[in-house]
């Protein structure tokens, strides 16, 4: 299981829609990041930023200081202090579009991301970049591959224990309490993976590197491409992976459905 | 098909539509000369009480339509045999075999099964569509009426079988005859208890018996009342908490806001054997942690370290484990009947069908700086502690 | 058949004679003859919807065929073995041999997993169509004298069935039928005073112990089997020896039974309908991919998944369980404490009363009704509106509880809060079967009234005409003086009177046609009608 194919997948919905938004974007953080640079004062952190932390930082005070505030410290009721949070919980939650959020609700759903192509990986790294400057946390390895020398046996076997009681034995996701739920994994890519499981988004725990190992992530990993790639011996139709549910619509709305109508066809006395 | 053919010409006269009055009600003399074996069915049928009042061909015999119809039915079968040597071909030439690995490759054996299906459904249905066809429209129309018989028996024949009942109790005289009552009574019970009691006796299992490793420690305590933490598994001294690897863990294995299942470190431990084991070792915040420590139960009071807390990963309601962490409400959902528990409340249930929290995992650390199931006494030793409470589903004598 | 002999004049000559011979050796020795044309004989009518049954009679004779297969290569073992076949993911992984087996069965048998696939959509066709069948006996009131016996053998097949699926769903060993198994060990733990040794004889201690896979696959392959087979040949020589209802209808009386002789047509088309269902059970299997146990892994106390749900059969119960309020009872006797669990109610209970009151049903109704007498003709649902009503509410409850079996994944599907889900079913449980029986009640007695609004003045032709006054009225054309119900469709259609053509054609044309009754007035002298039989269709609904 080691393609060494890059593993991250085009989003393309609504895609010309967003690069006018992108543009437009583009343009109202040129105006902010000229206002910052020559705005007195407004840089506060102790030690100077990297050029690339500089231009996240500009783009934060755009997009991000809104609901998390100034030098990312959170504001009550909003949005919560992103110090810590690290460069993963960056890429994951602005990488997968799940930030900005579009309002405060029960779940930050993933939707097409603010920027797109090598504008996002760009914009993406810069607010990394910023957050771990800001206030440090987990990092990313790097590279799109990064299930390589993943195992899927033990990587499903990590999996059952600590990831599919919410994201399902298939990776199909599922409901969590009070309207929140659990992403579907089929789309996932090795990095948005990883990022997961170091940051811990929204209601999904932390599986810091002391508990999960970088090698035992890779497993995960490869067992979680393994379920995306498995082919589906048994069919066609995958009843979306459900299990019974789907299963059990089918017997019906399939099974008993043609079976009527050809008990029509046989009773019939044309 | 040319069966049919042969019937008109070689039987007698094809049935009509309509049937001669009085036909097939009639008994007939079934060696007169001149009667058709058309007359003989109706005869028979006749005798089990059944009028045929309607048999009439559905196509004309020797008709364009009918050897159309016979066309389309012998190509039906044609396909169906089309379809089932296919299925053959393909059971046997298609690649079958699971690649195992490079999935992303395109493989035909991933439609080995499809293949199956499709050429096997086809070469029945068309079978059966052929058959279908060929009874409905070649098939002669029939329209058949049989007499019902209900109700009880004749009056006479109900009197003769309850005096052959009666004679055989009476001439018994187990009525009259008291003694060989009780005796057969006494003689065949211990024989029906017989047959009931290697099925029964062989199954009972006494729930409260210990496990052979209790036993072997000493202690009678039923398997109810005790998981694999219980520090008797353990020569008496606390258990460890170790991943499902068998490695023990240590506080900063945990993450904050991150939780990791836990089983006992026994041997065994980590198998179906002590399925009521498994814990949820949780990593709080330290503002969740302090919450939790505000308003502990007496019984769970000393059961946290530090930030740390560990639960029953067995739910009080149905025994799935509700291991659903929400880091952020702090909630535990149960997948099997979504009961959701307070973690910062002795995870107590506050949705859903489940009645009772989840049972805390005492916790301390061993000299090595390793997590284990046990709590601390006023003269600072480290005792082993199993969970306080039973866990996982209610029951009667609970 | 006739392909293969040669149809030269020798052949027609000695055919017969050496099949009459063999037939005459057979009768000597077994006297057949007489039974034989009687069993030939035997008229069944015909009604699409007396074919229900048959689809699970044969979705049972798969399931026997495919099961047996299935045999000669599971492992009912849980001895732990290390995975080493064909599914990558799962190599090097621990495991029961049932588990691996399956594995086995899926990846490594030529063909394997297809046969496993069609065991187990056959098993679902088999609950749906008893399900189906059932709901038809009901809503037609065949259940009735002198049936009952019957109906009470079929609700025991439905919990055979019931039974059937859900050890064939435990088999696998994986961590879905674990999870399910772990779910009946807490069921019977809730069961009043013997619970805990009920559970610990047959899980042999506690659960999950070592030999439970081996006993439910007993029960799956050999006892529940076995009773099935004998029930249903019950089932079936109940339904010969009664002989089969039938719709009311010209020619259909009480007392007799309107269709055709076993053979040829209704033999030919049982057969063919077995090839029907065959092939759709087969075209099920090889496109739906069903229970895919490699995704789920080996069962393991800690492990779960969100989504788990029991077959579709058992999901009423699991919607109960889910929808249940969180009691429990606990008291004290004699200085002992003993606790109701919240399993009892939904678990052992609302089963239990569900039984009874089936198997009650038909005995409740004759009782209320005092209705004794024997019924061979089926009744329109309309007809009797407060069983039609109440069989409604049967359905509501069901279908709730079976949605509420799964809300989580309707919860995720369709991006509602599952504690809302929750909600809407315990609601929906109390205020939608009464709603559904109340709606049920006042449609049947609308459509009795339009039928007798037709039978007194007539079908709607469609036409309007205008009166000198100026009014509007439709004009109808009624179909007779003084007509009476009779039990029967009503034709409501000019086109079902046969004065315009038919609207809708092929297989959609009305499935009953006035079969043509005995003629009771004498037959025209030629005695060649070719066209059809409606002319004869007043005149026996009166004789009736």
């Amino acid at each position: 299981m080691t393609s060494e194919t890059p593993r991250r997948r085009p989003r393309g919905r609504g895609r010309r829609r967003l690069s006018r938004a992108g543009r437009l974007l583009a343009a109202l953080l040129l105006v902010g990041g000229l206002y910052t640079a020559f705005a007195p004062g407004l840089a506060a952190q102790d030690t100077p930023l990297s050029p690339t932390a500089a231009e996240g930082k500009a783009l934060y005070d755009v997009s991000c200081i809104t609901c998390h505030g100034r030098n990312a410290q959170g504001v009550e009721g909003r949005g919560p202090s992103l110090i810590g949070v690290g460069e993963a919980a960056v890429e994951f939650q602005v990488g997968t579009g799940r930030m900005p959020m579009a309002r405060q609700e029960a779940q930050a759903p993933d939707k097409p991301p603010l920027w797109e192509g090598e504008e996002l990986e760009r914009n993406t790294a810069a607010l990394a970049a910023y957050i771990q400057e800001l206030g440090g946390g987990p990092e990313m390895p790097p590279g799109t591959n990064l299930s390589a020398g993943g195992d899927p046996g033990i990587g499903g076997e990590l999996y059952r224990i600590n990831c599919s009681s919410c994201h399902a034995y298939s990776g199909g996701g599922g409901a969590l309490s009070s309207g929140a739920y659990a992403p579907g994994l089929g789309e996932a890519t090795d990095r948005e993976i990883w990022a997961a499981m170091v940051s811990g988004p929204q209601n999904m725990p932390v599986f810091g590197d002391n508990q999960l190992t970088p090698q035992e992530k890779a497993d995960v990993i490869a067992f979680i491409n393994y379920l995306q790639d498995d082919g589906d011996p048994g069919g066609v139709f995958t009843l979306g992976r459900l299990g019974p549910s789907t299963e059990g619509v089918a017997i019906f709305l399939v099974g008993i459905t043609a079976l009527l109508f050809a008990s029509l066809w046989i009773a019939g006395k044309s | 098909m040319s069966a049919q053919e042969s019937l008109e010409t070689e039987h007698g006269p094809r049935p009509g539509t309509t049937l001669e009055p009085a036909a097939g009600t009639a008994e007939i003399d079934i060696n007169a000369p001149g009667v058709t074996r058309f007359d003989l069915v109706r005869e028979g049928a006749r005798r089990d009480g059944i009028e045929i009042v309607v048999y009439e061909p559905r196509v004309e015999p020797g008709s364009r339509l009918e050897r159309r119809t016979e066309r389309s039915v012998a190509l039906l079968f044609a396909l169906a045999g089309l379809a089932g040597a296919a299925f053959i071909v393909a059971y046997i030439w298609w690649p079958w075999e699971y690649p195992g690995t490079e999935l992303n490759a395109f493989h035909l054996q991933r439609f080995y099964t499809p293949v199956l299906g499709v050429t096997l459904g086809l070469a029945l249905f068309l079978l059966g569509a052929a058959i279908i066809t060929w009874v409905k429209k070649l098939l002669p129309h029939e329209v058949a009426i049989e007499q019902r018989h209900d109700g009880p028996s004749a009056e006479e024949d109900q009197r003769i079988t309850a005096a052959t009942l009666t004679n055989v109790v009476d001439e018994s005289g187990i009525m009259r005859r008291p003694l060989l009552k009780g005796a057969i009574a006494l003689g065949a019970l211990p024989l029906a208890v017989i047959a009931a009691a290697p099925i029964i006796g062989g199954l009972i299992r006494d729930p409260h018996r210990p496990l052979p490793e209790m036993e072997a420690a000493g202690l009678d305590l039923s398997p109810q009342d005790h998981t694999g933490w219980h520090p008797a598994l353990n020569d008496g001294n606390p258990v460890r908490l170790v991943h499902e690897n068998g490695t023990p863990i240590r506080p900063a294995d945990v993450a904050v806001a991150g939780q990791v299942t836990v089983f006992p470190g026994i041997p065994r431990g980590t198998t179906n054997y002590y399925a009521d084991s498994p814990a949820l070792l949780i990593h709080l915040r330290q503002e969740h942690a302090d919450e939790l420590r505000g308003q502990l139960y007496e019984l769970n009071e000393g059961s946290m370290y530090g930030n740390y807390v560990a639960y029953s990963k067995i739910c009080t309601h149905a025994g799935c484990p509700p291991s659903l962490y929400e880091q952020q409400t702090n909630m535990l959902l149960c997948p099997c009947h979504q009961s959701q528990f307070e973690i910062l409340n002795n995870a107590r249930p506050v949705f859903g069908p489940a009645t009772r929290s989840l049972a805390m995992l005492p916790l301390a650390l061993d000299d090595e700086g390793y997590f284990v199931a046990g709590t601390v006494n006023d003269a600072g030793e480290l005792v082993g502690s199993d969970f306080k409470v039973p866990v996982g589903p209610s029951y009667w004598e609970r | 058949m006739s392909t293969t002999t040669e149809p030269g004049p020798r052949a027609k000559a000695e055919r017969p004679s050496r099949l009459a011979h063999a037939g005459r050796n057979a009768d000597e020795r077994l006297q057949a003859a007489s039974p034989l044309r009687t069993l030939l004989n035997k008229v069944f009518p015909d009604h699409w919807s007396f074919l229900l049954g048959e689809v699970a009679l044969w979705s049972f004779v798969v399931l026997l065929l495919t099961g047996t297969f299935l045999t000669l290569f599971f492992d009912p073992s849980m001895e732990h073995i290390v995975y080493e076949g064909s599914y990558t993911a799962l190599r090097g992984v621990e495991m029961s041999a049932a588990y691996a087996s399956t594995l086995h069965i899926s990846f490594d048998v030529r063909g394997g997993l297809f046969i496993r696939q069609m065991h187990h959509w056959a098993a679902l066709l088999f609950l749906a169509a008893i399900v189906v069948h059932l709901l038809r006996i009901f809503f037609t009131g065949a259940f009735r004298k002198p049936r009952e016996m019957n109906w009470v053998i079929g609700v025991l097949l439905f919990w055979l069935a019931f039974l059937l699926g859900f050890t064939g769903y435990s088999l696998p060993d994986d961590a879905l039928s674990g999870t399910g198994l772990r779910i009946a060990h807490a069921i019977m733990l809730a069961v009043p005073v013997i619970g805990t040794w009920l559970a610990s004889s047959l899980f042999d201690g506690p659960f999950p112990g070592e030999v439970i896979i081996f006993r439910v696959y007993i029960a799956h392959v050999f006892i529940l089997p076995l009773l099935t087979l004998g029930l249903i040949g019950a089932h079936l020589a109940l339904v010969f020896k009664q002989k089969h209802t039938q719709w009311a209808g010209p020619g259909r009386t009480n007392t007799n039974v309107v269709g055709e002789r076993m053979v040829p047509r209704y033999a030919a088309k049982m057969v063919a309908f077995f090839l029907v269902v065959f092939a759709t059970i087969a075209l099920l299997a090889g496109l739906f991919q069903i229970n895919p146990v490699w995704l789920f892994g080996p069962y393991k106390a800690a492990v779960v998944s969100v989504a788990s749900q029991p077959d579709w059969y058992v999901m009423f119960l699991e919607g109960s369980t889910r929808l249940f309020p969180a009691w429990e009872t606990r008291f004290s006797l004699f200085g002992e404490h003993f606790t109701l669990s919240p399993l009892f109610w939904p678990g052992v209970v609302l089963p239990g009363v569900l039984t009874v009151l089936m198997l009650a049903y038909p005995f409740l109704e004759q009782r209320i009704t005092k209705d004794n007498r024997i019924h061979n003709l089926l009744q329109r649902p309309r007809d009797v509106p407060v069983r039609t009503g109440l069989g409604a509410m049967a359905v509501t409850f069901f279908v709730i509880l079976t949605i509420s079996g799964a809300n989580d994944v309707v919860a995720k599907s369709f991006d509602i809060s599952l504690n809302a889900m929750t909600w809407a079913g315990r609601i929906g449980l109390i205020i939608l079967p009464p709603l559904a029986y109340y709606i049920t009640h006042r449609v049947c007695l609308g459509l009795q009234q339009h039928d007798r609004e037709v039978l007194a003045h007539g079908v709607e032709t469609g036409i309007i005409k205008r009166m000198p006054d100026g009014r509007f009225v439709e004009v109808h054309q009624p179909l007779g003086t003084d007509l009476e119900y009779t039990g029967w469709a009503v034709p409501k259609k000019m086109n079902r009177l046969g004065a315009l053509a038919p609207a809708v054609r092929g297989f959609f044309v009305p499935i009953e046609r006035p079969a043509a009754p005995p003629e009771v007035a004498p037959p025209a002298p030629n005695g060649h009608d070719d066209t059809g039989t409606g002319e004869h269709t007043r005149t026996d609904v009166e004789r009736r």
